[in-house]
């Protein structure tokens, strides 16, 4: 009986300030799409540093089928250039610089590909032979990645030695930065929402404020007095988080996954189903930004 | 059933105190006017017993509990014993008498099926039979006033408080109501009504607390609503002579020997209302 009458009520309320519900809905959901975004781009840049990016800083790859660099004239790197090239690893004149070497077959370059891939059609047409070992290096000091190039360059078996943050540092500098302004928007528009929310609560308070009265003056408890304004707060977020989220996973699956990936075959994206991840988060998010907002307001303008 | 121990409110530290040291006993099953002109305190003595304000000083009794160690969350029970109802109705414009009525059940959680049988119920005692789909605007003043007696009193509460219920009504339909808190009163329930009206007051011949500034001057068993005895020592003497306590603060049962001043011979006079 009680919940039965806490949802009329609440449906009551909802009915009577339907435009600020509304825009209650409108501005969480915008404010939540940024928070999104923010979440989606460090997803991205997360997909895109593939297996080893926060593991080395320097990767040596070795020929393949059809390298056509100098070191590679004899083809594929054999069995003894790659022995060779790990004993040079060893020696003290390179071991002092770095901390682990790990070497990744093309078996392993296959696996790690396909994950970092899983979401672009170029997977399906990947085999491992395309595909070239490489020794992965976590250098002690990432700016001596030019005594490693140097002394790898040009041995035998080796096609090139690349300095994977000089190839992404920049690319996810500018993602961040995105973020960062997303976070920024966030922040201001997640201002504006709890002020919404509070205004929205203070209004349905006084527009009901006969019925709290008598609520009160027959004893009805703090928590059915209270929970039809803070529950209308909630679930107008509630449907901004979820609005927010279906726009998260739109952007996704249609400009990510329909047109990205068709333009730039050779990026990993996120897939739709990664931004579910984010999206109760945004729900949380909501219900802790509305709830705290209808509460604080309502120690203030609802008497109990 | 309400007891005010050197009770003094104030408001305001620049004006006088909205009550002033005073000290009061209503039993239970009692009805008690509260009476006194405009700003002496009358509704700050009902708001006390609400624990709607906190006293400045003195001690509140409710029901034998100090209200001052009520917490807050338990605040909403002492207000389920006791029933209120003001000058202005305070109906809910868009419900119906029923509605308005089941509504105090409802947000107290009472099943469907118990306000099914008790508002009717308690609407026939208030006089509105039959009267259930009316909305407020359909009735007249005394029926709007009697749905909120029904409200006040429909989860049963031990106390009921009226502050000025006939202060909107004309005099017939005043005495009306007066027979409907009559009633009520004698289903065992104690009503404190405050009120100017001093016809309703002189008609009834109840007990009468007078207020002046906030202070207690008169404390009178089957009243008129100006004394024969305005000063107050002069009062006291007399109650005590006659039996009855000083100003109420022991309980206040027929005494022996106390036959014109007992409840039950005050009570079957005035059950011609
Ligand atoms: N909420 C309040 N704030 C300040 N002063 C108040 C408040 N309520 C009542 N008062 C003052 O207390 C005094 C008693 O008021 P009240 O109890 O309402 O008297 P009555 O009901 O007998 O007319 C008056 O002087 C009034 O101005
Ligand atoms: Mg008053």
């Amino acid at each position: 009986m009680r919940l039965q009458f806490i949802l009329g009520e609440i449906g009551s309320g909802l009915r009577r300030n339907l435009s600020m519900v509304v825009s209650v809905i409108l501005v969480t959901f915008v404010s939540l799409t940024f928070v999104g975004a923010a979440g989606m781009l460090q997803l991205q840049i997360n997909q895109m540093k593939g297996y080893w990016y926060d593991k080395v800083q320097v990767a040596i790859f070795l020929c393949g089928e059809g390298s056509t660099a100098a070191g590679c004239a004899s083809g594929t790197a054999t069995p003894e250039q790659q022995d060779n090239l790990r004993t040079l690893l060893e020696s003290p004149a390179v071991s002092q610089y770095i901390n682990d070497f790990q070497f990744e077959s093309k078996e392993d370059a296959y696996k790690h590909f396909k994950e970092q891939f899983s979401n672009s059609p170029i997977v399906d047409s990947v085999t491992p032979d395309q595909l070239p070992a490489s020794f992965r290096i976590n250098m002690k000091d990432p700016e001596k990645y030019q005594i490693i190039s140097e002394t790898f360059s040009s041995q035998p078996g080796v096609e090139t030695v690349i300095d994977q943050r000089q190839v992404l540092e920049r690319l996810f500098s500018v993602m961040n930065a995105a973020s960062l302004v997303a976070v920024i928007i966030a922040g201001v528009m997640t201002v504006c929402a709890i002020l919404l929310i509070a205004t929205t609560i203070r209004l349905s308070a006084f527009s009901r404020r006969r019925e709290t009265g008598i609520m009160r003056l027959v004893g009805a408890s703090k928590t059915v007095i209270q929970l039809p304004f803070i529950l209308e707060g909630v679930i107008a977020a509630v449907i901004g988080a979820a609005l927010a989220s279906g726009t998260l996973w739109a952007v996704a699956h249609f400009f990510l996954g329909e047109y990205m990936s068709k333009q730039y075959p050779d990026t990993a994206f996120i897939s739709p189903a990664q931004t579910l991840l984010i999206a109760p988060a945004l729900v949380g998010l909501g219900v802790v930004l509305a709830g705290t907002s209808s509460l604080l307001t309502l120690r203030r303008y609802l008497r109990v | 059933m309400i007891r005010f121990e050197n009770v003094t409110k104030v408001y305001d530290q620049t004006t006088r105190p909205a009550l002033d040291s005073v000290t009061l006993e209503i039993d239970r099953g009692e009805f008690a006017f509260l009476v006194g002109a405009s700003g002496s305190g009358k509704s700050t003595f009902l708001r006390l017993v609400l624990k709607e304000d906190r006293a400045t000083s003195g001690a509140v009794y409710v029901a034998g509990q100090n209200v001052a160690n009520i917490s807050s969350w338990r605040v909403p029970r002492l207000r389920r014993g006791i029933g209120v109802v003001f000058q202005d109705f305070r109906l809910l414009p868009q419900k119906n008498v029923f509605a308005n009525v089941a509504f105090a059940m409802q947000v107290i959680g009472k099943s469907r099926s118990v306000i099914r049988d008790t508002v009717p119920e308690v609407l026939k005692t208030v006089g509105l039979e039959g009267k259930e789909k009316r909305m407020p605007h359909e009735l007249s003043g005394g029926e709007q006033q009697r749905v909120a007696i029904a409200r006040a009193v429909v989860n049963r509460p031990g106390i009921l408080l009226a502050d000025e219920p006939t202060g909107n009504l004309d005099p017939t339909t005043s005495m009306g109501i007066m027979g409907v808190l009559d009633k009520i009163n004698q289903n065992g329930t104690t009503v404190v009504m405050a009120t100017h009206d001093d016809d309703i007051v002189n008609e009834m011949r109840k007990r009468v607390v007078e207020l002046k500034n906030g202070v207690v001057i008169r404390d009178e068993a089957r009243a008129l609503y100006t004394s024969m005895i305005p000063v107050v020592g002069q009062s006291r003497r007399l109650k005590d002579a006659s039996g009855r306590d000083d100003a109420g603060v022991t309980p206040a049962g027929p005494m022996p020997g106390q036959s014109p001043d007992s409840d039950a011979a005050a009570r079957s006079g005035e059950s011609r209302l």
